[in-house]
């Protein structure tokens, strides 16, 4: 459709208003990050600040901490989600309904409504302060996310493919892993991506799960330092940027999956 | 639908329950059981330490009468004004206003705005906070334009505390929005504005006859994440205002958070958050009716 | 510590939990076993070397610049004369710690020594639930009770139940002195032609000067609230009498927030903060800017704890100075503090030997002068130091305050939940959100509701 000149600067106009607010607060604190951390202090482009940070605020642990719960967050439930989304998308069982919408359900129950009772529950049997307790929660709510996505995943797979691959003998185990998962992989992509970035940023469940330093992860990490680094800012800066880079650069690379999967998955 | 069952090896009938068991299991022990359980802890009166005494349903008219936690929910409903109301005007308005055009470049526009949805919630409020600061860039930005007047420590101000998170809310959001609104939009076939414009219809009558109505999936799919967001806020609030001024900024999560393991009143925490979890769940089913009876 | 999850461990939690479900059991009902069994003098070993490879994890609040360096270099101290102790630090700002303490404290992997408030809002809640180990039979041992007079036990003692503060048990023991004094910038106050104000009407006239010259008269930030309960008890000192305070802030029958001295004191905030007395915008203002703010100039005076020496110290110089509270009613230079934060042993330590003699040894006499020289202020032995610039002017504040018998708690000791209701009714009444009679009604209401009187 034709459009004048005009209206056409008039969009872009507003598209860039908008991406520059956007983008303003990440700015400020890669600029606070590099500004010089004396008090009136002045120069530019101070990247010791990120050492500084990374020693003073203990951010190799809690970054790796992050890390390995993210692993196991997503590890696990990308697996119990493929196969509980391939029942349910492409088997008749009895109950498989009620069962879909009891899981259902789960994506809208809030952490909120879980953690305490589950902190209390878990310290009865001496499971707080493991990874246990951090990682199975979120396990449990991603699957439930997982499997719904999965579901509608193999439910849209193509039928004469499942059936081809059953004329050729292969069992439904055989038909899972060797031709519906690779055939899925943008699906599958998606999801992980998805629960990663939950994971990463989680803060409620950790912050109540585990009070041992060794098991928090870098978003607590991160605000623990703020209140402890009592002058500047500069190092708080350089600390956030620590923390946000992983879940940042995994977008710029993945970000039709990020987009996508945050559209789609809106149940959430 | 009939794809199931079938003659196929291993009889998938019951090979099913097989496939759903690790799932079942841990959803069953770290969802379900933990939901049973706030639910009856939120019977009890119970500091987290000693012995429980039956409460009945003393917790949950406290949530209704205490000022302090009725007021945490009156936060969030304002939250809702700024996280969800506010950004999905906004992206149907802008959305509509773009919808004439294809353009170009597209594609990092939605990278870009995309982006604070990604960004860990404890990164954007150390950046807000800084922004919020006496002397940070928004009072700066003020003064400069004359408006000293308007400077003030956002977030120690009582009026204007609970505005400054929900204005957070509208950051992160937006961008949503916008992106899923130019999505749908892009969907619409073209021919039917340029029939309507043949027809001799104004922006106004396009946007209610032809925009708003292929944009109800997409309306339903913002304004669900951005409720529960809203509903949901915690990080933000713990880490810019720990609910100060006063009380002005507490919001369920925190309350929830506050009351079971600060003040040592878990029944008090479960009940909240029994409540909130009813509030979402009515706010979820409600927008999604709303939109898929207007798909019809 | 589990860094790797196995299946046998989440088949164990499984089917632990489906016995839970299946229990029903009512929330905490089977939770009578008692953690915290007071060790007798007898069996306290007071030789740590003997403890055989221990990990002390430690959890501390000491992150301004004095108080880092002398708790650093104790534990370097303490490691290289026990290498059989490893010493774990984790460092919290005081607020984080208050935050998670509860949860790490009731948890069966506590941490073997944490700094825990010595109020009722944390330790007396700890104590009445069992979560601290009483110190008795550990001070026997070490001689806690000659080294520390009964003024300091008292502050960090309570009754098993956790009702009674101020005698029973010992469950921590302070490092430091602590008061909330006047400081105040020598530089503007001489240009002004003044000195330090020694009573309210001094005070009062200082504020007016300084405003007229257009100085910020008081810097202040009060947006982590808790330094809003030091800005009014700072007032509150120089309008009712010590008995008062001190039944107000120990949470003792027989006085009442709604005397007339108190509502002077409350009056008096709201007129100085509508006469522009403190720093604009005050509850937005974190505490470390604020501090900041006054070290580079901005602010008279700074009303502030003697947990900033050393930072103020390297910031400003010989240009700070610190004195007691003006005299007020009581004619007496009243001035809220005691001790800072004690160190108590979590009942669920796995390593309360080891602990014992960890915070023997950081409250020993080479203890004392380690951390003065770090520029704090000792809580005992502080007359056997040697101190220059503003750390003298404290030293002599402390001692001042001890002999004149003018220490008065902090306000938020009364009540297990005053915390929460003080600083929030504080930064009301500041804010002009509540006048006077709203403000003390609400601290009544639950003074005497706890008190019974």
């Amino acid at each position: 459709m034709m459009i004048s000149r005009g209206e056409r600067l008039a969009n872009y106009a507003v598209l860039a208003v908008f991406a520059v607010l956007a983008v303003y607060p990440v700015l400020l604190i890669l600029q606070t990050a590099l500004s010089n951390d004396q008090i009136g202090g002045g120069g530019s482009f101070h990247f010791e600040n990120f050492a500084d940070a990374w020693d003073q605020g203990q951010f190799g642990s809690y970054l790796r901490t992050s890390i390995i719960v993210a692993v196991l967050v997503v590890g696990l439930s990308t697996l119990f989600s493929v196969l509980a989304g391939y029942a349910f998308g492409t088997m008749r069982f009895r109950g498989s309904e009620v069962l879909f919408y009891v899981i259902l359900l789960g994506i809208m129950v809030p952490a909120e409504a879980l953690v305490i009772a589950l902190y209390f529950d878990l310290r009865e049997l001496g499971l707080t302060n493991t990874l246990v307790a951090i990682v199975m929660p979120q396990v449990a709510q991603s699957t439930a996310f997982g499997t719904f996505w999965m579901r509608a995943y193999f439910r849209g797979s193509s039928r004469e493919v499942v059936e081809a691959a059953r004329l050729d003998g292969a069992g439904h185990w055989t038909t899972l892993w060797r031709i519906l998962v690779p055939m899925g992989r943008p699906a599958l992509t998606t999801m992980v991506v998805l629960v990663f970035m939950w994971t990463w940023n989680e803060f409620l469940i950790p912050l109540i799960m585990a009070t041992d330093e060794s098991l928090r992860t870098a978003p607590l990490g991160l605000a623990f330092f703020q209140g402890q680094y009592t002058s500047g800012t500069a190092l708080l800066a350089a600390g956030a940027t620590l923390v946000a880079l992983p879940v940042v650069v995994l977008y710029l690379f993945l970000q039709r999956h990020f987009i996508r999967g945050m559209v789609e998955g809106a149940v959430k | 639908m009939a794809l199931a069952a079938g003659r196929g090896p291993g009889e998938p009938r019951r090979v099913a329950y097989l496939y759903i068991l690790p799932a079942l299991l841990v959803f069953g022990l770290f969802v379900l059981v933990p939901l049973a359980r706030t639910a009856q802890f939120s019977l009890y009166e119970w500091n987290g330490l000693g012995a429980a005494s039956w409460a009945g349903l003393e917790n949950y008219r406290a949530v209704f009468t205490e000022p302090q936690l009725r007021g945490a929910f009156v936060h969030a409903l304002v939250l809702v004004v700024f996280y969800a109301v506010i950004p999905v005007t906004l992206g149907l308005l802008l959305a509509a206003a773009m919808s004439r055009a294809v353009l170009r470049g597209m594609g990092f526009f939605r990278v870009v705005l995309f982006l604070p949805q990604v960004i860990p919630m404890v990164v954007v409020a150390i950046a807000w906070r800084q922004i919020y600061e006496p002397n940070g860039p928004l009072n700066d930005v003020l003064r400069f334009v004359g408006l000293d007047a308007l400077a003030r420590p956002w977030l120690g101000d009582y009026t204007w505390a609970l505005p400054s998170v929900g204005i957070v809310g509208t950051w992160v959001g937006t961008g949503l929005c916008l992106v899923l609104f130019l999505a749908g939009m892009s969907r619409v076939p073209r021919e039917l504005y340029e029939a309507a414009r043949l027809d001799g219809a104004g922006p106004f009558r396009e946007f209610r006859a032809i925009t708003l109505p292929s944009l109800r999936g997409e309306l339903a799919v913002a304004l669900t994440l951005t409720v529960i967001a809203a509903l949901k806020t915690f990080d933000l609030v713990y880490v810019m205002t720990s609910g100060g001024p006063g009380t002005e900024t507490t919001v369920p999560s925190y309350q929830v958070y506050n009351n079971a393991f600060l003040l040592g009143r878990v029944g008090t925490a479960t009940a909240l958050a029994v409540v909130l979890t009813l509030l979402l769940f009515v706010a979820t089913v409600a927008i999604n009716r709303v939109g898929e009876r207007g798909q019809r | 510590m589990t860094l790797s999850i196995t299946r046998t461990r989440t088949g164990l939690a499984a089917a632990a939990a489906v016995a839970l479900l299946i229990g029903a059991c009512a929330p905490g009902s089977d939770n009578d076993d008692d953690a915290s069994s007071a060790p007798s003098a007898g069996d306290a070993a007071t030789d740590p070397s003997e403890l055989g490879d221990v990990t002390l994890t430690v959890w501390d609040q000491e992150v301004r610049e004095g108080q880092t360096e002398q708790i650093e270099a104790l534990n370097a101290a303490f490691e290289e004369q026990y290498p059989n102790i490893t010493i774990d630090r984790v460092s919290r700002s005081t607020d984080d710690l208050r935050t998670t303490l509860r949860l790490a404290l009731s948890g069966d992997d506590a941490p073997d020594v944490v700094q825990a408030n010595n109020g009722r809002p944390e330790m007396g809640q700890y104590v009445a639930s069992g979560l601290l180990t009483p110190l008795d039979g550990y001070a026997e041992a070490y001689g806690w009770f000659d080294r520390f007079p009964e003024s300091v036990r008292a502050l960090a003692s309570y009754s098993e139940d956790g009702a009674t503060f101020g005698d029973g048990d010992l469950y921590g023991l302070p490092q430091m002195g602590e008061i909330v004094g006047l400081y105040y910038n020598k530089t503007k106050l001489d240009a002004l032609g003044l000195e330090p104000p020694q009573t309210t009407d001094d005070f009062v006239a200082v504020l007016q000067a300084a405003q007229a010259a257009g100085e910020v008269p008081i810097q202040f930030g009060n947006s982590e609230p808790w330094a809003g309960i030091h800005e009014f008890g700072f007032i509150q000192n120089q309008f009712s009498d010590a008995e008062t305070i001190r039944n107000l802030g120990f949470g003792r029958p027989g006085s009442s927030w709604t005397s007339e001295d108190n509502v002077a004191a409350a009056d008096a905030t709201r007129e100085w903060v509508d006469a522009g007395y403190f720093v604009d915008g005050f509850n937005g203002v974190n505490y470390d800017s604020a501090w900041q703010a006054f070290a580079q100039g901005t602010g008279v005076f700074f009303v502030g704890g003697t947990w900033l020496v050393a930072d103020l110290t390297s910031a400003m110089g010989d240009t700070v100075g610190f004195v007691l509270p003006p005299a007020g009613a009581s004619g007496q230079h009243l001035v809220t503090g005691g001790v800072s934060i004690p160190w108590a042993i979590p009942a669920n330590s796995d390593a309360k030997e080891a602990a014992a003699a960890y915070i023997d040894f950081i409250t020993n006499s080479e203890a004392m002068t380690a951390l003065t020289e770090a520029g704090n202020l000792p809580v005992i032995e502080a007359d056997q130091q040697t101190t220059t610039g503003l750390q003298s002017e404290v030293f002599a504040a402390w001692a001042q305050a001890g002999e004149e018998d003018l220490l008065v708690p902090y306000l938020d000791y009364a009540t297990e939940t005053f915390y929460d209701t003080l600083t929030v009714a504080v930064q009301n009444l500041m804010a002009g959100q509540s006048d006077t009679q709203q403000f003390l009604d609400t601290l009544e209401t639950e003074y005497s509701a706890a008190t019974g009187s």
